[in-house]
């Protein structure tokens, strides 16, 4: 049985928990994942105080309820997957190397930022700085792939340098600013100053399918092909085609 | 008028960024008025006329005055208790206070920002980005032969700023004053400081980064197409001739207000501003330096920053500093209802925040430090009246050029000052911290440590 966290009490200030991670539960059972540490604010919790947990990780964790004021899960993680059943806050798999993390609602800011590899996919709209950088930071997203079914707003792909984000609806302004590598595809609108300061335009383009606008039935068809054709570069040797 | 006059000679108005140090105030010390401010501008002299000593309790809370003590256990329970408590202002005040504030959110392990974030604070984001090259304002006096305001409007906002330092004034080598400059205003409307302005260009609303990306291609030498008349509302030709203007200068000054950081795409516009100055480094001397409103804004950029490593917008919840503006900015803390405790000094954030966040305002305790009542101070849990800076206590200000100022007072206030108000708040929050958690200092580890065998 994989490992199932519900939320059984909505907290009062943000929670940040980025000891949701698959990599830190190997092995860890249902008493102590209940005592791990969160923190509601500047206090230091339990995770039992938040969620009840059920289940050990066997490589998958779902965790149910309205997770919007949740920010940091699955932060950092390198392998496994994470299904999150509703809506999920901020820096959502920040850092991720590797794993898959699919969110059925929407998620909020920052999701994806600076990740390095693994596969995010959001079922509905998606905030501002998807897989961008952090401020003072000059790298964004090194590589990996981020799906968002719906919207995206600013700032979408800030200073990445590889990998892929595929955005099913509108984004809005400064999509894949100062980008250096990396792929973008925006099957709506796109906002203002798009591509604003990014280098190496020519190679690694920032795609504006403008024909999908009219036909919003072919959206999802696209994004499951680019969700398939991730999956078939996954197994080959991907890497090697992002930087050839 | 009495006969107990007092006169204070070389005085600083702190009312906003270019603090002017030459004022000559005549104090009437029984009637607690400022009867004559020498020097000062339009603004300074209506600072200096319109401060009274107001008839006000010392300290309230729910609007009912108390003992000072009482006030300050109040509002550092309320700070202690909080799950997410914010501390937000600090441009008006003095930089012991702002360094007092740093050390009550760090105490607290709470959120700190200024006032930066709703002014220059994507012009702080843009410095991580793309660097800072700065400057003194009395280099711009001595040395300045090219002076480039944009989105702003000094006339109105920062009066003396052409006549001491950036435009009239003489300077060493700038021995004829204005006639030895070349100004340049761009802007996208008609404003006051247009007449000093050798060169005005209009851009189109919202389209500052367009035409700044435009001029940085053109300083390196590339081809711009001469629609970017139709994009921008700046022709091809005049771009050029600032180009050449900008590159042909021996030491140019870029001023910019908020016409830039404020609009659409805010810290990109900064950014943008500030590459332009960098890549004309290449042919001459070029600074860019935002023209800082509030009096000690900038005190508060640099107290915060040497304090924590972060300009504004700084969150201690895990015990450290981490910076994230969007996300740890007052307007964001309280929009998005994250904050359960406000601690508000010397600003009025009620009065000009968008309504989100004036409605959360109302549903948590708020602490108002404020020399007069404002709609903050009257919606506060405990409200403090404090003694303004500058006129009534003394202290460190950041000229908006970072050149640190000693304030002189002008006679004594019954009120205390914000840095004694915050001081006292801190030696409370300090001891409740350490009984209530212990001197670990790491909140709860103890309780969870002793169920978790992991």
């Amino acid at each position: 049985m994989s490992l199932t966290l519900s939320l059984h009490t909505l907290p009062d200030v943000p929670i940040e928990a980025d000891v949701i991670c698959t990599d830190k539960l190997n092995n860890v059972n249902e008493a102590a994942l209940s005592a791990l540490t969160i923190f509601h604010g500047k206090e230091q919790v339990m995770l039992g105080d938040f969620f009840k947990v059920q289940g050990k990780y066997d490589g998958e964790i779902r965790i149910e309820g309205d997770l919007s004021r949740i920010k940091h899960l699955g932060a950092g993680m390198s392998g496994g997957r994470i299904i999150i059943s509703g809506n999920v806050g901020a820096h959502l798999g920040a850092g991720m190397s590797g794993g898959e993390i699919i969110v059925e609602g929407n998620a909020g800011d920052w999701i994806a930022s600076e990740m390095i590899g693994g596969r995010v996919i959001v079922k509905g709209n998606a905030g501002h700085m998807v897989g961008g950088a952090y401020r003072g930071s000059p790298v964004g997203m090194q590589g990996g792939e981020i799906i968002i079914h719906g919207n995206a707003r600013n700032e979408t792909g800030n200073a990445m340098r590889h990998g892929l984000i595929v955005v099913g609806g509108n984004s809005e302004d400064f999509t894949g600013v100062s980008m250096l590598a990396g792929t973008i595809i925006v099957l709506g609108e796109m906002g203002i100053r798009s591509g604003a300061g990014m280098k190496r335009a020519p190679s690694f383009p920032c795609i504006r399918q403008k024909c999908f606008r009219h036909s919003p039935m072919l959206a999802p068809i696209i994004l499951l092909m680019c969700e398939s054709i991730s999956h078939i570069l996954k197994s080959t040797d991907y890497k090697l085609m992002m930087h050839s | 008028m009495s006969e107990n006059i007092r006169t204070v000679k070389n005085a600083t108005c702190t009312f906003c960024g270019c603090l002017c140090d030459d004022m000559e105030l005549t104090v009437d010390l029984d009637e607690h008025r400022i009867t004559k401010a020498k020097n000062a501008c339009v603004l300074g002299r209506a600072w200096y006329a319109e401060h009274v000593i107001e008839d006000r309790p010392a300290a309230m809370i729910d609007g009912k005055e108390v003992d000072f003590d009482e006030a300050v256990e109040e509002a550092a329970q309320v700070l202690v208790n909080a799950k997410f408590p914010i501390i937000y202002g600090l441009s008006d005040t003095t930089s012991e206070a702002q360094r007092e504030a740093v050390a009550i959110a760090d105490y607290i392990h709470g959120t700190i920002d200024t006032t930066t974030s709703v002014c220059h604070g994507p012009t702080g984001m843009a410095f991580q980005g793309v660097g800072e090259s700065t400057m003194s304002l009395g280099e711009v006096k001595n040395r300045a032969d090219m002076v480039i305001f944009w989105g702003g409007n000094p006339a109105v906002s920062h009066p003396r700023l052409f006549t001491r330092y950036a435009v009239t004034t003489k300077g060493m080598f700038i021995p004829n004053g204005k006639k030895d400059r070349t100004i340049v205003l761009v802007d996208v409307r008609k404003t006051a400081s247009d007449p000093v302005a050798n060169i005005q260009i209009k851009v189109k609303p919202g389209k500052d980064f367009e035409l700044l990306w435009a001029l940085r291609a053109l300083v390196k030498g590339k081809s711009i197409d001469p629609s970017i008349e139709k994009i921008t509302g700046v022709s091809l030709a005049t771009l050029e001739d600032l180009v050449d203007r900008m590159k042909k200068c021996n030491y140019g000054v870029i001023f910019f207000g908020m016409g830039l950081t404020m609009t659409r795409g805010r810290h990109f516009n900064s950014g943008a501003l500030m590459a332009l100055g960098t890549d004309l480094n290449e042919f001459t001397h070029f600074v860019v330096k935002p023209a800082r409103g509030h009096g000690n804004v900038t005190g508060a950029d640099n107290v915060v920053s040497w304090q924590t490593g972060y300009p504004f917008g700084v969150n201690f919840n895990l015990g450290y500093p981490r910076f994230n503006p969007g996300e740890f900015t007052t307007v964001d803390t309280l929009s998005n209802r994250d904050a359960d405790a406000a601690m508000f000094i010397a600003s009025d954030p009620a009065s000009n925040f968008p309504k989100p966040a004036i409605e959360h305002m109302k549903r948590i305790p708020v602490i108002s430090l404020d020399p007069k009542q404002t709609i903050t101070s009257s919606l506060a849990h405990v409200a403090f009246t404090t003694a303004t800076y500058g006129i009534n206590t003394t202290g460190t200000v950041y000229r908006m050029d970072d050149v640190p100022i000693t304030l002189r007072k002008a006679y004594d206030s019954p009120f205390p000052s914000d840095e004694e108000i915050l001081t006292a708040i801190k030696k409370r929050v300090r001891e409740l911290m350490l009984s209530k958690y212990g001197t670990s200092g790491v909140r709860g580890e103890a309780k969870v440590a002793s169920l978790t065998p992991l």
